[in-house]
């Protein structure tokens, strides 16, 4: 009597921390996992999204006569079909909450146009072919309006004014207000300004960043249906159902309590899918023609307009140091490209970018800027990628006017726990000093760099996300055999049903084959936040603990009855409830259940608010080849040191390393958009806008340092946003030294690298 | 214009009503329910949509339903046998090589392909072979150990629950 097993025996059940495929496996190597473009549902019809031919354009007129009067065309929406949301209509959404603004803009235009590629209208068809037809029917009038497509070009004097009536925040009086400025935050501690005046040595670099794609393969889809009463329930692929529920309700003017929204299989989002792109269309046009309808956007509306890409940026740093490579001051300015509407914030890649080093003296300002380009959205620890880029090479830049070693640099100046963080709070536990000798004592860094005929070069980089916490919500049934199943607020993203199945494993000491784990949609599970800023993992380990715990504390009440004893007499492990009472008894969960499953249902719940922030913290090393003739780079080797806290699934967290990582080489060496003057983008496709293939990139080596965040459940830290911050860094100091030029425009194309070697060779022969 | 189209998937001998201008991605997915084959791209720069077409892998949105008249054609709903997977898919599983899995059922034609035609593949081989498989979630490393675990006949089981 010692298994839920009927019949074969229990299995040893450590499983927190053991190396486990995916739950869902089977499903997605065999084709049978559902996305939202694989489903479809009776009498569905398809919808296309008309985009903006012009960068910046007032629309005049949109006329749809035509498109309607087309034969299989059933329904056309403009924003005249939707109610007006003004700015500053602020959601519940995790920390600060959003502006359901942005949303709407994003959805679909209202009289002006802010990029190409933004939604102006909408058609349902009985089939993709008519409704491509129907678009080309649906005439729009613009009156175009000048451009702006970069951050230099946006903040000079006569730079058109993307948001005339907008007026900047945080700049206070005598501060100038920069053109095309949505708002300006300041981190600001001690005379950063005298200090660096006064260093030994000043590194500094001024690093330009161009807007890159989150890249995800799944494109945004979903499919909308209503009944009779008027209930929209949405199927989608996003990050989060609640708040795909909560923006497409504001945004059709619908109660929430009228939309369900049940989350699918998602094809990646790295930050993407959080706002609302097509649900809120597909829903407003499955309530006019009363037919499901289901959007999938094509990859060049992705790439084009169709979704936020990662926001380009123009960072300057300077760090100074005394003559024992001491830092005394950071400084670092920071302008983000917010694309077509303001409020891209600055203040989590700022703080990010000077998290791992003690300074006296810091100073560092954020701007976001406006362009006419699509609104930026997050991609995996959003700006840390870019701010590295700059502070990184700055701090290499200290080491190398000071000879000395780049690690212990960076070893002399590492925050510690109890240092200040760049908010001027003490760290909470880190491990910062211990991955530094980790990186120290590896043959990434002892052994010498493998020689070759072309120039190479050994890079250092450090990374450091803070990640978020807010809130997430489980509960747990007992099934009538036993065996538990947990129902999560929030959608697997990176794995979550296999590390949740992990944690309810191990509290109910059964093995990871007893629990079952789904997402449930938002009428079927409590409120949660989305799956972004590395926070599922640990907060929902600590909701699903808490809904086990309370389902546990339900059955121990039941077994005390059928084991005629108190509660305070009954212990329980491995599936088995023992008296402890003066004659010994015992009765296995499943003959509990089976026994008292009419006795009322067993529901666990578990809500994880404010838990402590597990901050990630790491350092990547690379070897690099360059070629001076072609400016090609090849990364030789690479190798990722993080800080984990506790590795709940060792496979799962050097996925989500491998992963980020290779994102962030993407970031570094290839990926950016490229834009013609008249805001068309010049390489819309997955052949021009070029992701790492399999041959592009090295092995990726993990090495996991565990140091455990207290008050949260196994120590987890945040896990899959920080391991893409240093690459680019790692790569542009390897580059360092292999040549002898710093890169400072990412990506560092061969066009660039050649550039930059030009530059140095010129520079030298006039020098 | 409709034409019908009849052609072999998966073994199984299907006919289906498709418009000139369906490609055989379209044919699979919205003529014949067989969604598992992914779009990622619709113009041959991704590999999610991959198939074999007379035992070549193709992408399926670069081939016009038409063309595909005829065919013999596998999907990722054939690759396993009934409920007992190929050795690819195993590994997959096993080695962590699927994670968001919009990539993987392309990933997995292209990994049988490969192995069909050169049993042993070297690790460039293999990369050199899933090369026109972009996977944005897993950084290839998973996927790459995976394919070269089958060629090796090593640790393709799927560790068994404990
Ligand atoms: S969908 Fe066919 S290659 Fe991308
Ligand atoms: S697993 Fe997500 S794209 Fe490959």
């Amino acid at each position: 009597m010692t298994s839920l097993h009927d019949t074969a025996p229990i299995a040893p059940m450590r499983v927190v921390g053991q190396r486990l495929p995916r739950v869902d496996a089977g499903e997605r190597v065999t084709g049978r996992a559902i996305y939202p473009a694989d489903l479809t549902r009776p009498g569905m019809i398809t919808g296309l999204i008309k985009r903006s031919p012009h960068a910046h354009a007032r629309i005049v007129k949109i006329d749809a006569t035509k498109a309607l009067a087309l034969k299989g065309v059933i329904a056309v929406v403009t924003s005249a079909d939707f109610p007006e949301i003004k700015p500053n209509t602020i959601i519940p959404f995790g920390e600060t909450g959003a502006d359901a603004w942005v949303s709407a803009v994003i959805v679909l235009a209202r009289d002006r146009v802010l990029w190409r590629g933004q939604p102006v209208a909408a058609v349902a068809a009985v089939d993709a072919h008519v409704a491509r037809a129907a678009l080309d029917l649906i005439d729009v009038t613009y009156e175009p309006l000048p451009h702006v497509m970069s951050i230099a070009g946006a903040i000079l004097a006569g730079a058109p004014l993307l948001s005339p009536d907008l007026k900047p925040k945080g700049f206070d009086t005598g501060t100038p207000i920069v053109r095309n400025a949505g708002s300006r935050t300041l981190i600001e501690r001690g005379d950063t300004a005298a200090a660096l005046q006064s260093s030994a040595v000043v590194g500094g670099v001024d690093a330009v960043i161009d807007t890159a794609h989150q890249g995800y393969i799944e494109p945004h889809a979903c499919v909308a249906e209503t009944d009779a009463g008027g209930f929209v329930t949405l199927w989608a692929s996003s990050q989060g159902a609640f708040q795909t529920e909560i923006q497409t309700a504001v945004l059709l003017g619908l109660p929430q309590s009228k939309i369900k929204v049940i989350p699918l299989e998602i094809g990646g989002g790295f930050g993407g899918k959080i706002t609302v792109h097509v649900e809120p269309i597909a829903a407003r046009l499955a309530q006019i023609s009363g037919r499901p309808v289901k959007i999938v956007m094509s990859r060049e509306e992705m790439l084009t307009g169709g979704s936020g890409p990662a926001a380009a940026a123009q960072i300057d740093v300077r760090v100074g140091a005394d003559a024992q490579g001491r830092i005394t001051a950071i400084a670092g300015h920071y302008l983000l490209d917010t694309g077509g509407i303001p409020g891209t914030p600055t203040t989590l890649l700022m703080q990010a970018s000077a998290a791992c080093y003690q300074t006296p003296c810091l100073r560092l300002e954020g701007i976001d800027i406006m362009t006419n380009k699509p609104r930026t959205e997050a991609y995996r620890g959003p700006g840390g990628i870019q701010a590295a880029f700059a502070m990184e090479q700055a701090i290499d830049e200290v080491a190398l006017k000071l000879n000395i070693d780049p690690l212990e640099l960076r070893r002399r100046n590492a925050a510690v726990t109890g240092s200040l963080m760049p908010v001027g709070t003490p760290f909470p536990s880190i491990g910062l000093t211990t991955i530094l000798d980790r990186v120290a004592a590896h043959a990434c860094w002892r052994d010498p760099i493998a020689p070759g005929s072309l120039p190479r070069g050994r890079g250092l980089a450090l990374g450091y996300w803070r990640g978020t916490s807010m809130t997430s919500a489980a509960h747990v049934t007992i099934s009538g055999d036993g065996r538990p199943m947990v129902t999560m607020g929030s959608v697997d993203i990176s794995g979550t049903r296999t590390t949740m199945a992990q944690v309810a494993a191990e509290e109910f000491g059964l093995s990871i084959g007893d629990v079952h784990v789904a997402s449930g949609d938002t009428k079927s599970a409590g409120y949660s936040d989305a799956a972004a800023g590395s926070r599922v993992g640990r907060t929902m380990a600590a909701a699903v603990s808490e809904a086990c715990r309370d389902a546990l504390a339900q059955l121990t009440r039941r077994a005390a009855e059928k084991l005629q004893t108190t509660v305070a007499n009954v212990t329980y492990a491995s599936g088995v409830f023992r008296s402890g009472a003066a004659a010994p008894a015992s009765i296995s969960l499943a003959d509990l259940m089976r026994a008292t499953l009419t006795d009322g249902a067993i529901v666990g719940r578990g809500v994880s608010t404010k838990l402590p922030f597990g901050v990630e913290i790491g350092a990547h090393v690379a070897d690099v080849e360059a070629d001076p003739e072609t400016g090609q780079v090849t990364v030789l080797r690479y190798t990722a040191f993080q800080d984990v806290g506790r590795a709940l699934n060792p496979v799962a967290v050097e996925g989500q390393i491998e992963g980020s990582v290779v994102q962030g080489l993407g970031w570094a060496l290839t990926e950016g958009f490229d834009y013609a003057a008249d805001g068309r983008l010049r390489n819309a496709s997955l052949l021009d806008y070029r992701m790492p293939t399999a041959l592009d990139v090295p092995p990726i080596e993990c090495v996991l340092i565990e140091t455990p965040v207290p008050g949260v459940p196994y120590g987890l830290r945040g896990v899959g946003e920080m391991p893409i911050v240093p690459p680019a860094a790692t790569i542009a100091n390897a580059l360092r030294r292999a040549l002898g030029v710093r890169l400072t425009h990412m990506p560092m194309t061969p066009e660039r690298v050649l550039a930059a070697i030009k530059g140095a060779n010129f520079g030298k022969a006039s020098g | 214009m409709k034409s019908v189209i009849t052609c072999e998937i998966n073994g199984e001998p299907r006919d289906a009503l498709a418009d000139g201008r369906d490609t055989l991605l379209e044919l699979l997915r919205d003529r014949l329910g067989l969604t598992g084959t992914k779009e990622g791209c619709g113009n041959g720069n991704c590999g999610a949509c991959t198939v074999l077409m007379n035992g070549e892998p193709v992408c399926a949105c670069l081939v016009l339903a038409g063309e595909a008249h005829g065919a013999k054609i596998t999907t990722i709903e054939g690759i396993a046998r009934g409920n007992t997977l190929h050795p690819v898919q195993s590994a997959l599983i096993a080695h962590g090589g699927t994670q968001c899995g919009f990539c993987t059922p392309g990933i997995v034609l292209s990994a049988v392909a490969l192995l069909d035609r050169n049993p042993h593949p070297s690790p460039h081989e293999i990369r050199h072979a899933i090369a026109g498989n972009l996977c944005r979630c897993t950084g290839y490393d998973k996927i790459v150990e995976a394919i070269a675990a089958v060629a090796h006949g090593t640790n393709i089981d799927v560790k068994p629950a404990p």
